[in-house]
């Protein structure tokens, strides 16, 4: 049913900071990515990410969180409401490459 | 009862007194608390509300009911937030508004005065009319708190069946999370389809034979005529069909209806009507100084041109921003666009994006696109989208679509990925780009200017900060709101005391709206903590620099947002900065994999014995090549699976750190770390059947959080 057109166009991977704070409003925090998530290390809360991803300092749980991550995608279809985990974890990496890793 | 404090006393400071109370902490409340504090970090702000938690994520309680969530992970912002963002929250009812004084009387007689108000009270639930027989046994619930759902956590223990009465998603939710626990599920349904309103006849037909499916029992045009009881407690439901379906609980989803009951209090007429408090595009009410968000506040549909609440999450959050926007005066008005709903219905996931059905017949074509699995249905006016609904598998760029919708933008190049459900929209959004390249380049138009503004400080910051040469189109979006944020008024324009004269909101406003001298705030912790933001955040500049006074050009926060969306949609290709990783993550190229670490296939990872078959997942309007990894799976697959569990001996084939993984001493010692984590079923339910109370998940194993997974043990060569 849903095709995958592997190699006719270019992965783009992240999307804009604008389009990224957008999706994080419209998070409800049902948990589902982090459930889904093959590279979440240790617990963590849903608010904590979502409100350090947006701003302000990043705690090293979600630093170590942002390296493991390795952009699988796992948390984009179990999300109810079509937002991309995904795309929020590179503009936090991006938020990371700012500060010089979190370290 | 005690005399209400007069107005003087707020003169002299006996009283207290905010310069923006927010009646309710829920999220729009919170949300607009947060956000009042960015814009005017020198103002009080005070929520006053009755409820005894914090604000939640209300939309997760369902994943609450089922056991995925512990209460902590319920919790919407981190634990300390307001805080740290000295939001003080006063544990108190509110009974009446005194709009002519400008303060609240809370339970108790005491006095609290504002400078601006905000209600965001919420809703309750509307639970069955008041005169059905036996609706007050123990056993009928309405869910919409926390509590009814702790409630329904303790009552699942004892009940064998039920019923669930309503046809929305909150209806099929509920549904699912009960046949989840092995509930058997009667559903009755009103109307004879699911959700009239925003859903056809063939979508309805996919939900709810997604429901049968999964095992509950579906009545369409079936109504409840009463409840039957035995020594105080349900013993079941007479329906309109003759039929008695014997139960132990009844769970009422029909629906919210807004709280008005502060606002009928106001002293000055504050117009509000059944769907909530009647609001402006600034979330004024008709009432000086007082602002409603959330599911109170009734917005005028643009479509419909009725007043309507919009009772949804991202709604809420928009509103509540939007809100603290107009209260420090730092907006003219917010569009809102066309409304926008996306949840999981049982196994489909639902978009509904303006509304698809509402339009006549002759303006409008209509597209319907049914496949297997997934139904779709586009409204069209030319070539402009004006309604979109999906129904399947996967969900489409759901946010991307309001986008289109709300712009205007020609979906003719689309139509076919739309309809499909394929659309990619950073495909699409970054080839709007490159047409204004395109223009750019044939016509030697430059798209926008964006000149800076006079920098006063943030010009030296970025100048050091960033690095010199084109910036991305991002950097430069920030980079604009920073200039722009400059102008912004320091200080809310106070409120002089003019007789209010209710109706003629705009010109009462226009009168009192002066503009004062600036004041120069003082940097506070806030300040420094939020200089961190990477993001566009207005505001934050104007502390830093020396402020400017009121301007009375085109209000800087509009402008920003004007300009970044034209900037965004207009800036030419981006160009990659050599040996600069930052910008090279801002701009599209494909990103190099962090940390030199070359992406891994989900399907090289091992996988350990346990972990059962799923269907390969669809990939949606994603562009991420390489395999999709095992998500998520049909409730009655999950729960046959945890049956054969049984069968498995602990040392045939060890999972590595799965459960019963035989050398897995070690990992138990590590999952006993983390209490919360183990913590999945709720206490004392479902005694008989010990596997679901270990771990009702098969497919979300312990094994995700133990060191042997090789994704956790990489990090540490990083």
């Amino acid at each position: 049913m849903f095709k995958k057109k592997t190699g006719q166009q270019d992965v783009r991977l992240h999307k804009t900071g604008p389009q990224v704070i957008q999706e994080l409003h419209a998070c409800i925090g049902c948990n589902e990515c982090l459930l889904a998530c093959p590279a979440l290390g240790e617990p963590m809360t849903i608010d904590v990410l979502n409100s350090e991803t947006l701003g302000g300092p990043i705690s090293r749980p979600v630093a170590q969180f942002a390296r493991a991550c390795y952009q699988c995608g796992a948390c984009v279809a179990p999300c109810p409401v079509g937002l991309h985990r995904d795309a929020m974890m590179m503009w936090l990496k991006v938020r990371l490459l700012r500060s010089g890793w979190g370290e | 009862m005690k005399e209400p404090k007069r107005s003087s006393d707020f003169a002299a400071g006996t009283v207290d007194h905010a310069d923006i109370v927010i009646v309710g902490n829920g999220i729009a409340g919170l949300t607009a608390a947060i956000e009042a504090r960015r814009l005017e970090p020198e103002k009080s702000v005070v929520i006053v509300t009755s409820q005894s938690h914090p604000t939640i994520n209300t939309p997760a309680l369902k994943q609450f009911a089922t056991g995925k969530l512990t209460r902590e992970q319920l919790l919407a912002y981190p634990a300390g937030t307001e805080r740290l963002q000295r939001i003080h929250v006063v544990s108190a009812y509110a009974e009446e508004i005194h709009a002519q004084e400008g303060y609240l009387r809370l339970a108790g007689g005491q006095g609290f005065g504002y400078g601006a108000l905000l209600l965001a009270t919420g809703s309750r639930p509307t639970g069955l009319p008041s005169d059905m027989p036996g609706q007050d046994f123990d056993g009928v619930l309405t869910l919409h708190r926390l509590y009814d759902y702790l409630d329904l956590r303790r009552r699942l223990n004892e009940v064998e069946e039920a019923v669930v009465i309503g046809g929305g998603p909150h209806a099929i939710e509920t549904v699912m999370g009960l046949l989840y626990w092995g509930i058997r599920v009667h559903w009755l349904i009103r109307s004879e389809t699911f959700m009239p309103r925003m859903l056809d006849r063939q979508a309805s037909d996919m939900v709810l034979e997604g429901a049968r499916r999964a095992g509950a029992k579906v009545y369409t045009e079936t109504e409840v005529l009463g409840i039957v009881g035995r020594v105080g407690s349900v013993a079941g439901v007479v329906t309109t069909q003759q039929q008695m379906l014997p139960c132990q609980l009844v769970l009422v989803c029909t629906g919210t209806t807004p709280v008005t009951t502060l606002a009928r209090t106001c002293d000055l007429p504050m117009k509000y009507n059944r769907g909530g408090i009647l609001v402006d595009d600034q979330l004024r009410t008709s009432a000086r100084n007082i602002y409603a968000a959330g599911d109170v506040a009734a917005l005028r549909d643009p479509l419909t041109g009725k007043y309507a609440p919009r009772a949804q999450w991202y709604a809420a959050v928009l509103q509540g921003r939007a809100a603290a926007a107009a209260m420090t005066g730092a907006t003219d008005g917010e569009n809102f666009g066309v409304s926008w709903h996306a949840t999981r219905l049982g196994d489909l996931s639902m978009l509904t994006v303006g509304n698809p059905l509402a339009w006549p017949e002759e303006e409008v074509v209509s597209l319907p696109e049914k496949r297997k699995g997934s139904y779709c249905l586009l409204s069209l006016v030319d070539d402009r989208l004006v309604g979109y609904l999906s129904l399947g598998a996967a969900q489409p760029d759901s946010l991307a679509i309001k986008r289109i919708i709300d712009e205007g933008l020609s979906v003719r190049d689309i139509q076919k990925d739309l309809l499909r459900g394929e659309f990619d929209a950073r495909k699409y959004f970054s080839g709007k780009r490159t047409y204004a390249a395109r223009r750019m380049i044939t016509t030697g138009q430059l798209p926008t200017p964006m000149p800076p503004m006079p920098g006063i400080r943030s010009g030296q910051r970025r100048a050091s900060s960033r690095p010199s040469g084109p910036m991305p189109a991002v950097a430069r979006a920030e980079s604009q709101k920073d200039d722009t944020a400059v102008r912004q008024p320091a200080v809310l324009p106070a409120t002089a005391r003019v007789v209010p004269q209710p109706g003629d909101t705009a010109a009462r406003m226009n009168a009192i709206q002066r503009p004062q001298p600036a004041m120069v705030p003082q940097r506070g912790d806030t300040a420094a903590r939020m200089n961190a933001v990477p993001g566009p955040q207005p505001g934050m500049e104007a502390q830093r620099g020396a402020p400017t006074g009121y301007s009375n050009a085109r209000p800087p926060e509009k402008r920003a947002r004007a300009e970044e969306s034209e900037a965004w949609v207009n800036a030419p290709p981006p160009v990659v900065p050599q040996g600069n990783p930052a910008a090279a993550w801002l701009n599209d190229a494909p990103p190099a994999s962090p940390g030199g670490l070359a992406p891994r296939r989900t399907e090289d990872l091992p996988r350990p014995a346990t972990e059962p078959l799923v269907r390969p997942t669809s990939n949606g309007s994603r562009s991420v090549t390489g395999p999709r990894p095992p998500v998520r799976q049909a409730d009655d697959q999950r729960r046959r699976i945890a049956d054969q569990k049984t069968l498995i001996s602990p040392d045939a084939s060890p999972a590595p750190g799965g459960r019963r993984g035989a050398q897995g001493t070690e990992e138990i010692k590590l999952v006993t770390r983390s209490p919360e984590r183990q913590f999945i079923a709720p206490p004392g339910a479902r005694s008989s059947q010990p596997e679901k109370d270990s771990n009702p998940h098969p497919s979300r194993s312990l094994w995700h959080y133990t060191d042997k997974h090789p994704a956790v043990k990489r990090q540490k060569h990083v």
